[in-house]
């Protein structure tokens, strides 16, 4: 137990187990993947024409088209409305802790780096047109499934020093 | 020489030691095991995704005479029957207001369009008389496309103006509106322009590949893409309503899900 004169204070038990560097990593790449998810779905039910996007295609923004293309849903479900859950579900999976809340939050970002990488082969080879939202999305999955990674395989983060 | 005492403190910390490295393998392996098990399960899902996304690569149309394809012609049937067609045209020929729509099979915005607020414009619209639909080609999903050095856009739009001289234009067009793939995938195939006629049972089959070898129709392709490029057209669909006060491009939110009231915006101007 630290005295008063130690030289840094006494850190409480809750704070110690709090966020280290790589969890608010992880926490932040997660946030930015929900927002861009989150208006990917809403302009999805709002209409594409809203959506800002630089590359054009066709008359229209290439963005629009990807969006409109038969691989934006799966089983009828809107791509983008399953990335927003998938980026919740990982968010969520930072609030269980040990082995296995690692675990899941690893897989979910490696099963979204997978379909967000097989999306980016059909925009490039069956769609021949980006959207810059989506290929956003793909970056954030594919830094989350390295830092998930690490994560799951450092265990737990070590206490800091009192 | 240690004592007894210390004998046993050694040989308890050694057994403290070991049993702390069993552990720790024991954890390390548990990890391990638990990471093969989430790694097997995510490639597994990631599998089925990508097996069940609209992403395989051969197919076509849908079968003739599948409980898919009745069930797709009559929902189609619903929409059209009744309604006059003539050529690319449906509707009244007298209807007061024409809406010209510029399209391109190929073009998954114009699908968009026709499945989600055309069937609106026709029901409310078209049906009642108060407008009637012009299609004209305008190439722009794929322009640049060949298969056996004849142009995909050309034979796709040309089967369906055939299908207009038994006037089933419409028929044709929604028909590959709904069984529309990724533009410039090569889905557009001989066998895949006849599977759509085969779909449509008032078809005359030979007399429709007859007409697709008329000259004429490709010179009214043609005729419609020197148009589009004429009016400096930006885009497919672009839709053009003219009527008793005037003329009026619809405003691109008509492919929006809720684009009808921004058409029926653009018909009341005109009319």
């Amino acid at each position: 137990m630290a005295t008063a004169t130690s030289s840094s204070p006494e850190v409480p038990a809750t704070r110690r187990r709090g966020l280290d560097r790589l969890t608010i990593a992880i926490l932040a790449f997660t946030v930015l993947g929900l927002l861009d998810a989150a208006y990917l779905t809403y302009v999805h039910y709002h209409g594409f024409s809203a959506l800002l996007c630089s590359g054009a295609h066709n008359g229209h923004s290439s963005c629009e088209t990807v969006q409109s293309s038969q691989w934006s849903r799966l089983v009828g479900v809107p791509v983008a409305l399953l990335g927003l859950i998938g980026y919740v579900a990982l968010l969520a999976s930072l609030r269980v802790r040990g082995d296995v809340g690692r675990a899941i939050g690893f897989g979910i970002a490696l099963m979204g780096f997978g379909f967000s990488l097989y999306l980016t082969y059909r925009e490039a080879y069956s769609i021949h047109a980006y959207c810059e939202w989506c290929l956003g999305s793909a970056g954030c999955l594919t830094i989350l499934t390295v830092l998930t990674a690490i994560r799951f395989l450092r265990g737990d983060p070590p206490a800091p020093a009192a | 020489m240690a004592s007894r005492k210390e004998q046993k403190e050694q040989a308890r910390a050694a057994r403290l030691a070991a049993e702390q490295a069993a552990q720790a393998r024991a954890a390390r392996m548990r990890r391990m095991q638990l990471l093969g098990g989430v790694v097997v399960i995510a490639v597994a899902a990631i599998v089925v995704a990508i097996a069940i996304s609209g992403g395989g690569s051969g197919g076509g149309a849908i079968k003739q005479n599948s409980p898919q394809s009745r069930a797709l012609y009559s929902q189609i049937n619903t929409l059209l029957t009744g309604i006059p067609e003539s050529g690319t045209t449906l509707g009244n020929p007298k209807a007061p207001v024409t809406m010209t729509y510029f399209g391109d099979l190929e073009c998954p915005i114009c699908r968009d369009f026709t499945l989600n607020t055309l069937p609106q414009f026709i029901q409310n619209d078209v049906r009642t008389g108060k407008a009637k639909v012009v299609y004209r080609s305008m190439c722009t999903a794929t322009c640049n496309d060949y298969s056996n050095g004849q142009s995909i856009f050309n034979n796709q739009q040309v089967a369906a103006y055939a299908a207009g001289r038994q006037n089933l234009f419409w028929y044709y067009a929604e028909l590959f509106y709904h069984q529309q793939r990724a533009e410039g995938s090569g889905y557009v195939t001989s066998t895949f322009l006849n599977d759509l006629a085969g779909q449509i049972p008032a078809l005359k089959q030979s007399t429709w590949q007859t007409d697709r070898k008329d000259p004429s129709l490709l010179s009214q392709v043609q005729g419609d893409e020197q148009a589009a490029s004429t009016d400096n057209l930006q885009g497919t669909p672009t839709l053009i309503l003219q009527g008793p006060k005037g003329q009026l491009t619809a405003p691109n939110s008509v492919v929006n899900p809720g684009g009808y009231s921004a058409l029926a915006s653009t018909l009341r101007q005109v009319s």
